[in-house]
């Protein structure tokens, strides 16, 4: 249930990164103002390299993380633990993902079942929020980080599995 | 997709082999309970360099003294004579100039991150203003930096006025790029153009202050009408903003 990555203190202090980039947000990777999920394009490779304990694990940090940064009234440690949960047990399970379509095409419906998960919980805040501003932030981000995920996905993905592969067998 | 058997339960030594793991999840506790305390403060350190000049910092202020210059007699007296209608305390805000070292106008959370925090006396609910106007209210601080929510997030609730038709309403965030005005009255009769200021009664943000435009009207909705503002401050563009902190009370 396990792999190897988390043995690695350079790759777990790679998680930084996403708090980082997350306060930073580089101009030019927004679109219509919306960055990607950085957490999305993180965990994708983690959990699917390093399994579906490990992929929980770190969703949990860095949901922790993400909370402390931003302001109240949701949270985003359920979507992400559940989604490390579910990439690690297909990266287990079937043929190993590689294509860059596949992990585009999970990084979409990661990221569209986080925001949709943020948006649930929104509703039960009062007053009741007019839809269209989060749907379209839903929209934006969940399109750029599908964009974005064969091209960073992949790399990390490679990088990652080359430190596991001896335990795939 | 079958989800198979469930992991089975770890032995205690495996648990207790597993320390450090368990000393990073209170470190990451910890930092999600200070609101990311020593996280942004590291970042706001790191990212020192990069921040924005001070050409912006000597235009907003020279744009806010004209401002101030030409409202200010207006506004002193209009603000008196309400002020002491109501009953209401004189509060004189002080002025601490921070840079924005982290912004997202339009993500999940409408949220500004400031270069400045606790140790230049930045506290909870301390109105922020940029070039055009009000910005937002700080939200959460850490010693070095401040989170503010912008007027557009959804937290975000103040009460404004509508000088020409002399209307109250509540501008409420609604997670889109325009935060949305909630009248009180069944018959503002507001139209596009119209400017938004602070309310004169209000103790939460400096009164009198521009927030923005009407931009359209909805007469129809229930139960009172609603309007969209614009706001007059640029909040993509701003690089640097000023944090006007309440005088505190002295204990007793």
């Amino acid at each position: 249930m396990l792999g190897k990555l988390h043995r690695h203190p350079l790759f777990v202090a790679s998680a930084l990164l996403v708090p980082w980039l997350t306060l930073a947000a580089p101009a030019l990777l927004r679109l219509s103002g919306a960055p990607p999920s950085w957490a999305v394009l993180w965990l994708l490779p983690w959990a699917i390299s390093d399994g579906p304990v490990s992929g929980a694990l770190a969703g949990l940090g860095l949901g922790l993380l993400l909370d402390a940064l931003t302001l109240d009234g949701a949270t985003q440690i359920p979507a992400l633990v559940l989604l490390g949960w579910w990439w690690g047990r297909l990266g287990r399970k079937g043929p190993p993902l590689e294509r860059s379509f596949s992990l585009g095409l999970l990084a979409l419906i990661g990221t569209f079942l986080l925001g949709l998960t943020l948006i649930l919980q929104r509703l039960g805040l009062p007053p009741q929020l007019p839809l269209a501003g989060s749907l379209r932030t839903l929209l934006t981000q969940t399109l750029l980080t599908g964009l974005l995920a064969p091209m960073i996905c992949s790399l990390l993905l490679l990088l990652w599995r080359q430190q596991n592969a001896p335990s795939r067998g | 997709m079958p989800f198979g058997r469930l992991p089975r339960v770890p032995s205690l030594q495996r648990v207790i082999q597993a320390w450090p793991w368990w000393l990073l999840l209170l470190a990451l506790v910890g930092v999600r309970l200070s609101k990311g305390a020593m996280l942004t403060d590291a970042y706001a350190l790191l990212s020192r360099p990069f921040w924005p000049g001070t050409a912006q910092r000597e235009w907003l202020q020279s744009a806010q003294q004209l401002d101030q210059r030409s409202r200010l007699a207006h506004l002193e007296q209009d603000n008196q004579r309400l002020r002491t209608l109501l009953g209401l305390q004189r509060a004189n805000p002080q002025e601490v100039t921070a840079t924005v070292i982290s912004r997202e106008p339009e993500g999940w959370w409408k949220q500004l991150v400031l270069g400045a925090g606790e140790l230049q006396g930045i506290r909870l609910g301390d109105a922020v203003v940029g070039p055009g106007g009000l910005v937002g209210r700080v939200a959460s601080v850490t010693p070095t930096t401040a989170r503010v929510a912008l007027l557009t997030d959804s937290s975000s609730r103040i009460g404004v006025w509508v000088g020409r038709t002399q209307s109250m309403g509540l501008l409420t965030g609604v997670n889109g790029s325009r935060p949305e005005l909630r009248f009180l009255v069944k018959d503002p009769q507001v139209r596009p153009g119209d400017v938004v200021v602070t309310s004169p009664a209000s103790t939460l943000v400096p009164p009198g202050m521009s927030v923005g435009v009407i931009q359209s009207v909805d007469d129809k909705a229930v139960p009172a009408p609603t309007a969209m503002v614009q706001l007059s401050a640029p909040v993509e563009a701003i690089d640097w903003v000023q944090v006007l902190v309440q005088p505190r009370q002295a204990a007793p």
